[in-house]
């Protein structure tokens, strides 16, 4: 009855309802005495018992019991459910009574057994000592089962990725198997283990390349054939250096099978496995796959999506400068033709079939793939995860290797620009995503802002086309302004970037008029604070450009259109000032009050008419711009601030210069003393003592590529731009002076640096615009120097040279090589100790924990030392605990036995405490030889014995409670949480 | 490893789930209740495991679902198994994270196996052929009804083949008999629901070249 309510209640547990409420009356089935009703019992104990449930201890017994039992189909049971239930006290207590399971005399008991032993050396990873020398025991016996060998198999090769090194000595045994065994379940895992092998025994991969080869010509079986191959990939047999003829020919056989199991069979596992398998040989035999190109271009058009995402992993690998186009241009037909197809598109579908072919020819010759092409429509739509994870591997392949693929950077812009449009089909997702993500810190889940960035950093590295890039930038923004339908709205992350390269490169738009229109619009419009950051920044910059030409005469017709501009932009900014968000509130407000000063100098300034000649009000022609046209903005490489070294003699407490005070005041006094003040004074102006302390950094700033100032540091970087370059010249000449003699300032005008900008210059105007050394500005920053005071010199400069491929130089990012404080030395140093600590992990879903097992050792004659005496520490802990309680249970009773006697006498309580005493101490030395636990109690009990008669005798000793403590104290070394118990007790 | 073995019909009613590993509930799916999980595995008895199991079968589901016809049979990761798994830094840990999802599609239902990366993929599309041929056996041409009214019997068959997500058994005729051992003692009336006749699973063993 009971059993019967339990299976339904199984059954509604599989759909979804907590089922934990009933572990008493799953309990209660398990013990019935019916196999019927025991077998729905632990199949409620499996479906529903965790490792935190609490009936699990009164199982316990019961799981024992039956484990002994005589019926093979029960004791099947309990050997089945363990797994499921496990945890290491019921580990403990239960590997007695599994162990000799091991030899039953039916196969698939010990095939159960060995498995649920392996699952309980997960948990407990002792169980590994006593079992390991039986199960090997039954791997080596050649007249075992098959299936109870294969069972074997697969626990070790379970076991062997995590150990590897103890499964070794297996080998020849293994080999053997891989042989002659018929099983091909087992084979595959066979060739599983000795691909974890292999790497440690290099003279595996001879014996096993005979074997292996001879599978992969001989063998019926898909699934062996694929795992021989990815053994061999994953063996690192195919990257073995000595023996490269014979590594080559079985890689060229490797690449074959594969290409025929994509191309003949009509599977889609088998492409999508080969594929896998395409996915690790291309990090060592890049070419090899690269050859199948045609056959995985066909797998990116697959309907499937697993195996398009496979191909697309492939790609982004093979990719090269020759193929790039054209597999970038498959990619982006694959996006436009997703859309859901518009009226138009509908109506070419006719000419459809004709083209099909012509299409993967197209492999050969590289296309512009963005024309709109008159591809078949007809695809499913592809899910937006897709469509993300496409754009960013086309983002990823194209920028790759600092864009050392790129050829044709008008090509890249338009497939950037094409890509904005196609973006927007995700970005509902995405943006909706993007506010929470960023607490979550996935960026990476804003494609369109990342296509802007892309944009911004061709524009800002890529000199040759800025022009180009700005444009683009430009048309995509005044078509967000100007098509309602267009998909783009202020919140799209791509407008940021192109709001930032519109304003920092104005001088290169078309139409500055239009995009300033545009900027105003997406401002006004509702947009995330920031993204209006951005936009605020890049309207005066624009706005700088059209009104600060100097060269125009000053017309009424200009006056009037100035005026008009500023007041519409003063309109537009005004509301700003109250934006909830202090950033946004902050720039509006300057921004304003900039251009109210500007609209007043206008305003006063009198046109000039035909006999007077006026000059443009300063403010306009000359403040505002050089507000934004300071230095050329280069892009810097990750992690390259963490590279300027700190110099070792570098004490940030001791005082850099004691005149620092005056020079302090100086500096304020200098600032005060700046022609304009307005808003924009603080906050461009960055007090030059919060950042003296970091003495080695303004080596980075040296990088200056086109920039005339030689040198600038961090402190005067605010400053910079807004100076004139005169009043730089000036300043910097008084500082150096000032602090010429002082140790911890980095001269920066270092004979070889201070000549390097010359020199550029010089160069630049010699050789004329088509060789741009500051282009590329490497920096390098020679370590040895550093342990002087004087560091950061910047060794000269050395241009990357220009390869053949047009005359596009990218510019690379700056960093500083450094040989001791590289980011691959942080991590190695930080990673220095790390193998040593037990890295606490997330585990994912369905983990399994396995990390204690790997402090385990299999083998018998253990030179782990410090693991040993872990161990066996702990081992002695359990004892001891154990000891202890055996005591603790003893002294009751002889308590409550001495109490039934002092009732009788009256005399002898304290005896019983001076005997508890005594008894304990031998215990604990005992704990020091590693005792069994059976001799521990064994132990206990003779100890008993021979204190029983001695109760009597002893009879003095006062006070009980003074005693007590003692034994206490003893234990207290071993096993503290004894002390309590004990205390409880 | 295999960490969980599934089967849901066309419309992902779950008709087994077992799962070898317990699940761990992450970060996504509490956020707030669960900011230290990295430390404390295991120990939230408060969200109950069969929400998250629930969930991913729907997330599964879905993903099968939505696959064309004559696509191969592995799944990307279901969502609910991709976030947990991505965070990891690849390395040696990685072949504890589930992996690998294959599936088949038999008549009605789907059979669905979520394991590491240390099992051979088509080795697992083999291991549900013959899971489902041992039903096949057990039941004389087995439907969907049948694992309704002897879902028990499903149990026992899988227990025959795998054991704590280790397979222990491949070949059909092993694992009919063990579980035919058992079943000379639980026999019940079967194929009570045959009212809804067989729905030619048989039709489907045809396996081509494997």
């Amino acid at each position: 009855m009971k059993a019967t309510a339990l299976m339904k209640l199984i059954y509604l547990e599989m759909f979804g309802h907590d089922m934990s409420w009933a572990s008493f009356h799953v309990l209660e089935v398990m013990s019935s005495p019916k196999y019927l009703q025991k077998r729905v019992g632990y199949l409620g104990a499996v479906q529903s018992f965790r490792q935190d449930t609490e009936v699990l201890m009164l199982a316990t017994n019961l799981l024992k019991k039956d484990l002994t039992s005589t019926s093979a189909i029960t004791m099947s049971l309990p050997i089945v459910t363990l797994p499921h239930v496990i945890t290491p006290s019921l580990a403990l207590s239960v590997l007695s009574d599994l162990l000799p399971r091991l030899t039953h005399s039916n196969p698939a008991i010990r095939k159960k057994t060995i498995v649920t032993l392996y699952r309980l050396a997960l948990v407990y990873p002792e169980t590994l000592r006593p079992a390991w020398p039986k199960i090997k025991d039954r791997l080596m016996d050649e007249g075992e089962d098959p299936s109870v060998t294969a069972a074997i198999v697969n626990v070790v090769c379970e076991l062997g990725w995590r150990r590897p090194h103890d499964f070794l000595p297996l080998a020849p045994r293994l080999f053997e198997l891989l042989v002659d065994g018929g099983n091909n379940w087992m084979a595959i895992k066979l060739i599983k283990l000795f691909a974890t092998l292999t790497p440690l025994e290099p003279r595996l991969v001879k014996k096993l390349l005979p074997p292996l080869t001879s599978i992969i010509r001989t063998t019926p079986a898909m699934s062996l054939l694929y795992e021989c191959i990815n053994g061999i990939i994953q063996g690192g047999i195919l990257g073995n250096g000595d023996d490269s003829a014979a590594g080559e020919e079985i890689a060229t056989l490797c690449v074959g099978k594969l290409r025929g199991m994509i191309m003949v069979e009509g599977d889609p596992n088998l492409k999508y496995v080969a594929l896998l398998a395409f996915n690790k040989i291309v990090l060592t035999h890049p070419y090899l796959v690269a050859e199948q190109e045609d056959v995985i271009m066909d797998c990116i058009d697959n309907p499937d999506i697993s195996i398009r995402l496979r191909a697309l992993d492939l790609v982004v690998g093979m990719v090269s400068s020759e193929n790039l186009m054209s597999i970038v241009g498959r990619l982006m037909r694959q996006l436009r033709n997703s859309r859901s197809p518009t009226t138009d598109e509908r109506g070419q579908r006719p000419a459809v079939g004709a083209i099909e072919p012509a299409a993967d020819s197209d492999d050969e010759a590289p296309e512009i793939a963005i024309r709109p092409s008159r591809e078949p429509s007809s695809e499913p739509p592809l899910p937006d995860e897709y469509k993300i994870d496409v754009i960013s591997r086309v983002l990823e392949m194209c920028s790759s290797n600092n864009y050392g693929n790129l050829v044709d950077f008008d090509w890249y812009i338009d497939i950037l620009i094409q890509l904005v449009r196609e973006a927007p089909v995700v970005r509902p997702v995405t943006m909706l995503d993007d506010s929470d993500s960023r607490s979550r810190d996935e960026p990476a889940l804003d494609v369109s802002g990342r296509i802007g960035d892309e944009l911004r950093s061709v524009a800002v590295k890529v000199r040759a086309i800025r022009l180009q890039a700005t444009r683009a930038a430009e048309a995509i923004l005044i078509s967000a302004y100007n098509d309602n339908s267009s998909p783009l709205t202020p919140a799209s992350g791509a407008l940021r970037p192109i709001a930032w390269i519109v304003g920092e490169y104005a001088s290169n738009l078309e139409t500055p008029d239009g995009t300033l229109t545009a900027l105003l619009h997406i401002t006004r419009s509702s947009a995330p604070p920031e993204a209006l950051i951005i936009f605020l920044q890049a309207i005066p910059k624009t706005f700088a450009f059209i009104a600060g030409d100097d060269q125009v005469i000053w017309t009424p017709e200009r006056k009037t259109m100035v005026s008009l501009l500023m007041a519409r932009i003063i309109h537009v900014l005004e509301p700003l000032a109250i934006h909830p968000d202090l950033e946004v509130q902050e720039r509006a407000v300057e921004i304003t009050e900039l251009l109210r000063l500007a609209a007043e100098a206008a305003s006063g300034q009198e046109p000039s008419s035909d006999e007077i000649q006026q000059d443009a009000p300063l403010l306009l022609t000359q403040a505002i711009p050089s507000l934004f046209s300071g230095l050329e903005l280069n892009s810097v490489a990750v992690g390259a601030q963490r590279n300027v070294p700190v110099p070792s003699d570098l004490d940030l407490d001791e005082l850099i210069n004691p005149n620092l005070t005056n020079l302090l005041r100086t500096v304020d006094m200098t600032a005060l003393d700046e022609p304009d003040e307005d808003g924009f004074e603080t906050y461009y102006h960055q007090p030059p003592a919060a950042a003296a302390p970091t003495a080695g950094e303004p080596a980075i700033n040296r990088l200056g590529g086109a920039s005339e100032d030689a040198v600038h540091s961090y402190q005067q970087g605010g400053e910079e731009s807004y100076l004139d370059p005169d009043i730089l010249a000036r300043r910097r000449a008084e500082r150096l002076e000032r602090n010429k003699d002082d140790p911890f300032y980095i001269a920066p005008t270092d004979a070889v640096s201070r000549s390097s900008t010359p020199l550029h210059n010089i160069l630049q105007s010699n050789n004329g615009p088509d060789f741009d050394v500051d282009e590329i500005p490497v920096m390098q920053l020679e370590l040895d120097r550093t342990n002087t005071p004087v560091t950061g010199q910047s060794s000269p400069k050395k241009p990357i040279i220009p390869k053949s491929r047009q005359r596009i130089q990218v510019a690379a990012d700056e960093t500083l090589v450094s040989g001791s404080s590289s980011p691959g030395n942080y991590d190695s140093e930080s990673n220095l100790d790390a193998p040593q600590r037990p890295k606490l992990k997330g585990k994912s879903l369905l983990q399994v924990d396995s990390s204690h097992i790997g402090t385990i050792s299999l083998e018998e004659g253990d030179h782990a030392a410090s693991a040993l005496d872990f161990e066996r520490q702990q081992r002695e802990e359990a004892e001891m605990a154990k000891a202890m309680k055996e005591v603790e249970r003893l002294r009751l009773e002889m308590q409550r036995a001495n109490e039934r006697i002092q009732a009788a006498q009256g005399v002898s309580t304290e005896t019983v405490v001076k005997k508890k005493k005594k008894k304990s101490k031998p215990v604990e030395a005992e704990a020091g030889k590693v005792p069994t636990k059976k001799k521990k109690s064994k132990q206990v009990a003779t100890d008993e014995g021979q204190g029983e008669p001695s109760i009597s005798a002893d009879v003095v000793k006062p006070k009980k409670k003074k005693k007590k403590p003692k034994p206490e104290e003893g234990g207290s070394e071993h096993q503290e949480s004894l002390v309590s118990g004990e205390n409880g007790a | 490893m295999i960490s969980a073995v599934l089967v849901f019909n066309n419309s992902g009613q779950p008709r087994l789930t077992k799962f070898y590993t317990q699940l761990v509930p992450f970060p996504l799916f509490v956020p707030v209740l669960f900011p230290h999980h990295q430390l404390k595995l295991g120990s939230y008895d408060d969200i109950s495991d069969t929400a998250v199991q629930q969930r991913l079968i729907s997330e599964i589901f879905s993903l099968v679902s939505n696959r064309p016809s004559g696509s191969c049979n592995f799944l990307p990761l279901p969502p609910l198994l991709a976030s947990s798994g991505t965070s990891h830094t690849p390395s040696s840990e990685h072949n504890d994270t589930p992996s690998l999802v294959t599936y088949r599609h038999y008549a009605t239902l789907y059979f669905i196996i979520i394991s590491t990366s240390t099992e051979s993929p088509l080795a697992l599309i083999d291991l549900i052929q013959v899971y489902v041929e041992a039903l096949d056996r057990l039941f004389e041409n087995v439907c969907e009804l049948d694992l309704i009214f002897n879902f028990e019997t499903l149990h026992a068959a899988l227990s025959e083949m795998i054991v704590g997500g280790v397979v222990i058994e491949t070949q059909l005729d092993r694992v009919v008999e063990g579980v035919k051992a058992q079943g000379k003692v639980a026999k019940r009336p079967v194929n009570e629901g045959r009212g809804a006749g067989p729905l030619g699973m048989g039709g489907n063993f045809a396996w081509p070249g494997r």
